[in-house]
């Protein structure tokens, strides 16, 4: 029993981090309509920035997160001009074997250029225990989540307030109505996947501190992220945080019950039933994922 | 006749090789060209014909490379029989995933395939008991046909050549049969094949659960030809989406369509192979990055493949010279 | 006896009712035109009687056979054939093909389903399109594509969702001709339609719905002039 506390603190903190990677891509999906398969090579390529600012630069992580968010903006609406733009009003086959495609060139690029090896970067973070009632946790994962947190709530302000996050909610209901009343939507699609690719990017530099950094380093993120999206409802960015939440407490109760070598096998069989039972999400509108096929 | 014309060809000229060539690195080239194109064949059935776009095929080729290693080393049972264990198996999954397909399409699917494929992997990874774990498991040699315990190549050309002809006659017969309407039905709109009465769920399930067992069969023989399975690769989304890329560069629902392109992509990375022997990971990222470009610049450009670019260039050529 | 029979359906889409305890029946031959102002139910009535949708109450019959539960590729080879408002050609086969999937449905052998979808383009007009890709023809051939499609499939009971819906003028006059033609062979038609000149040109009998409810059910001319009718068009042409 007394693990309840350490258990339920690991969960939110887990949470937060996985949420902002979620969120990006439930963005991208709500509305573009694209299930970015490539989401997770850009997480990889976050830690990897974090990777060489440190073992180059001997620059901090948190200092580099400043650095990330022009270097992802541009990262984004490169790969939204070169690669995403031509397929957006594509069909599902050809945008799941573009972004697949992204996935496997960027991967291995990463792997061309620095090798398959696992990095390390060693954050001062990572080795000051906070303690918080009777737990103790690590700074940098503290810190992680802080950051996730704040990144996630300025989206989310961003998405209900600016004129542009209601012009993006707009097109994610219905895309042409959105044309017609004048909306530019090749605009729209550029920056909600610019923003959804910063906020992986971020997610990656966050992440780097904490786990072995390397080429493949973001599909297991990744994997968690569709199951969270698939959970909350597929673009549904409060389901992102909720199902964040969940998936988070399947893992952290799952790591302290049956230990850590079986944990992923419990979120994915989750996923699958939820797929099986309800597709659309927990919160979603039932047969959502027949729509737009 | 132009289509038959061409099979008879390609495969006409594979059975020739063995006869003048010696070359083992050549013959090895060969008998991969054919295996990789019949996987992509079995996943052509699936994801070109019936439009059920799988990332998770590898879980089909892992269950039937598994079958080979488990079966032989824990019971010495035969790798035919370890064969049909694997189709079995896969069929089975293939029912369940094809029962998932009636109710998810398009990306959601996509993702239960990858799912699937993550579950089997981290069972095969971490059952040390039952599977060795992550180290893989060797599969073993012992001479004889039963057993495929076979060492010259051009046996194996030959054995390889034969389930790339059944798979490209399965092909034939879904481009010009009922099956093959409907399934193409299927694909372009469910609910207008619906309409027409055509049995989509059903029609889909079997092509899922057909594609399957065949994907399963090529894992098996690929064990036994390699002689080792790993399950970082056989489970691995690359191996699947290797299936996907011969396809759509070859020609995606068409039957010649996934020989032709595991032709073009396997030569690639034997060339590359060659070119920068031993290299290693640097070398399999090479190649991987040109597949990655490849198929973002397929499905934009010659979304229809080889076979569709051929025929239609072939098709306009007639049509100028009958004008003229 | 009627041919297909519809008792008390009833659908509701959360909490708007799109057919409240619909009842009709349609004898062999009839040729049935369903009216009423946009959202009135026609299209859900369809959907309903083809199987797309299942009704939360009522039943639907065709010859004593019940449809309704029936998946609907069941209901087509039960003899219901329709065509879609929202035109659903399958685009990556040639004309030709697209009959052909119709013609499988009641025969196995693909050189016999052929030849018949050979025939039913010529009886509809397209017998020189039959090697087009459907995606190339405009949109009147494509009513006519859908047509064909649906008449493989050899019904018994044919459903026309808007045959004349954006189509040009100078073709509506041979859709009109070619549905009279289909009616006089014997075949039993259910068609919606919003022409008005349109369907008291082709009806026997039309069936008027208004807010999910059948308002009126008899002889165009009577139909035409029933007062509850006629406030709900122009009810609809005042909200407009």
């Amino acid at each position: 029993m007394e693990a309840i506390p350490q258990l339920a603190i690991s969960t939110i903190l887990l949470g937060g981090i996985y949420a902002l990677i979620a969120v990006g891509l439930t963005l991208i999906f709500g509305v573009m309509r694209v299930v970015n398969f490539a989401h997770g090579e850009f997480v990889m390529l976050g830690m990897y920035l974090a990777f060489w600012a440190f073992a180059l630069l001997a620059l901090n992580p948190y200092v580099v997160l400043a650095a990330a968010l022009p270097v992802f903006f541009v990262t984004g609406l490169a790969s939204y001009r070169l690669v995403m733009r031509p397929v957006v009003r594509e069909s599902h086959y050809v945008q799941i074997f573009t972004t697949v495609g992204l996935s496997i060139a960027l991967q291995n690029l990463a792997l061309v250029l620095w090798t398959g090896d696992f990095r390390f970067v060693r954050s001062e973070a990572a080795s000051v225990a906070v303690r918080l009632g009777g737990t103790a946790f690590n700074l940098a994962q503290v810190i992680a989540f802080a950051a996730s947190v704040a990144f996630t709530a300025a989206l989310f302000a961003f998405m209900r307030w600016s004129y542009t996050g209601k012009v993006m909610r707009a097109t994610a209901q219905d895309r042409q109505a959105a044309a017609l009343m004048g909306i530019d939507t090749d605009r729209v699609y550029a920056l909600t996947w610019t923003i959804g690719i910063v906020c992986v990017g971020v997610a990656g530099v966050l992440l780097a501190p904490l786990y072995p950094v390397y080429p493949t380093a973001g599909l297991q993120f990744v994997l968690i992220a569709y199951v969270v999206v698939v959970l909350g409802g597929l673009g549904d960015m409060v389901g992102a945080l909720l199902g964040s939440l969940m998936v988070a407490a399947v893992e952290v109760g799952g790591s302290y019950v049956i230990g850590t070598a079986w944990k992923e096998v419990l979120y994915l069989l989750l996923f699958i039933g939820i797929l099986l039972v309800r597709p659309a999400g927990l919160f979603g509108q039932r047969g959502a994922e027949q729509l737009g096929t | 006749m132009g289509r038959w014309a061409a099979a008879a060809g390609f495969f006409g000229l594979a059975a020739l090789v063995p006869l003048g060539v010696r070359d083992a690195f050549l013959l090895d080239a060969l008998i991969l060209i054919l295996l990789w194109g019949s996987t992509s064949a079995g996943w052509n059935i699936a994801g070109g014909y019936a439009g059920q776009i799988s990332l998770g095929h590898a879980a089909f080729f892992g269950l039937g490379a598994y079958s080979a290693a488990l079966l032989g080393t824990r019971w010495g049972v035969s790798p035919w029989i370890a064969l049909l264990v694997g189709a079995l198996l896969s069929t089975v999954a293939g029912l369940v995933i094809g029962y998932l397909s009636n109710r998810l399409r398009g990306p959601y699917f996509v993702l239960a395939t990858i799912a699937f494929t993550q579950v089997l992997l981290i069972v095969a990874s971490r059952w040390r008991g039952f599977t060795q774990g992550s180290e893989g498991i060797p599969v073993p040699f012992r001479p004889g046909f039963w057993t495929l315990g076979i060492a010259g190549k051009a046996a194996w050309v030959y054995l390889i050549l034969g389930l790339a002809v059944l798979l490209y006659l399965v092909g034939q017969y879904l481009e010009r049969s009922r099956w093959g309407y409907q399934l193409a039905a299927v694909r372009e709109d469910e609910d207008a094949a619906l309409s027409l009465g055509v049995p989509a769920r059903r029609l889909k399930v079997l092509a899922i659960a057909a594609s399957a067992a065949l994907t399963a069969a090529c894992g098996t023989l690929w064990a036994q030809y390699v002689g080792f399975v790993d399950p970082f690769y056989v489970f691995s989304v690359d191996l699947s989406v290797r299936f996907a890329l011969a396809s759509i560069i070859g020609g995606i629902g068409t039957a010649l369509g996934p020989f032709l392109g595991s032709l073009l992509i396997t030569t690639l990375e034997t060339y590359l192979r060659a070119r920068f022997g031993g290299a290693g990971a640097g070398l399999v990222g090479i190649y991987l990055i040109i597949y990655g470009c490849a198929l973002v610049l397929v499905v934009r450009f010659v979304p229809q493949g080889l076979v569709g670019w051929l025929g239609e260039r072939l098709r306009r050529r007639g049509v100028a010279e009958a004008r003229s | 006896m009627s041919l297909l029979s519809v008792r008390g359906v009833t659908k509701r889409f959360g909490g708007v009712v799109a057919n409240r305890d619909v009842s009709f029946e349609v004898t062999p031959g009839e040729l049935v035109g369903v009216i009423g102002p946009n959202g009135a139910g026609k299209s859900t009535l369809f959907e309903i009687i083809t199987g797309f949708y299942r009704p939360d109450s009522g039943e639907v019959h065709l010859d004593g056979t019940r449809l309704t539960g029936l998946t609907p590729d069941r209901v087509c080879r039960l003899g219901v054939a329709r065509t879609f408002q929202k035109l659903r050609p399958f685009p990556g086969l040639s004309v030709l093909e697209n009959v052909v999937v119709g013609a499988l449905t009641r025969t196995p052998d693909v050189r016999h389903a052929r030849e018949q979808a050979r025939e039913i383009l010529g009886r509809v007009g397209l017998g020189d399109k039959a090697d087009a890709h459907a995606r190339a023809l405009s949109t009147g051939q494509r009513k006519r594509l859908e047509l064909a499609r649906a008449l493989a499939t050899r019904p018994r009971l044919l459903l026309l969702d808007e045959v004349t819906g954006g189509v040009d003028q100078g073709s509506i006059p041979g859709l009109v001709r070619l549905i009279r033609e289909l009616h006089q062979g014997g075949l039993t038609v259910l068609v919606i339609e919003h022409n008005m000149r349109v369907i008291t040109a082709v009806a026997q009998r039309i069936l008027a719905l208004y807010l999910g409810e059948v308002i009126a059910d008899g002889p165009p001319e009577i139909v035409a002039r029933d007062r509850r009718v006629v406030e709900a068009y122009l009810g609809q042409t005042y909200a407009q």
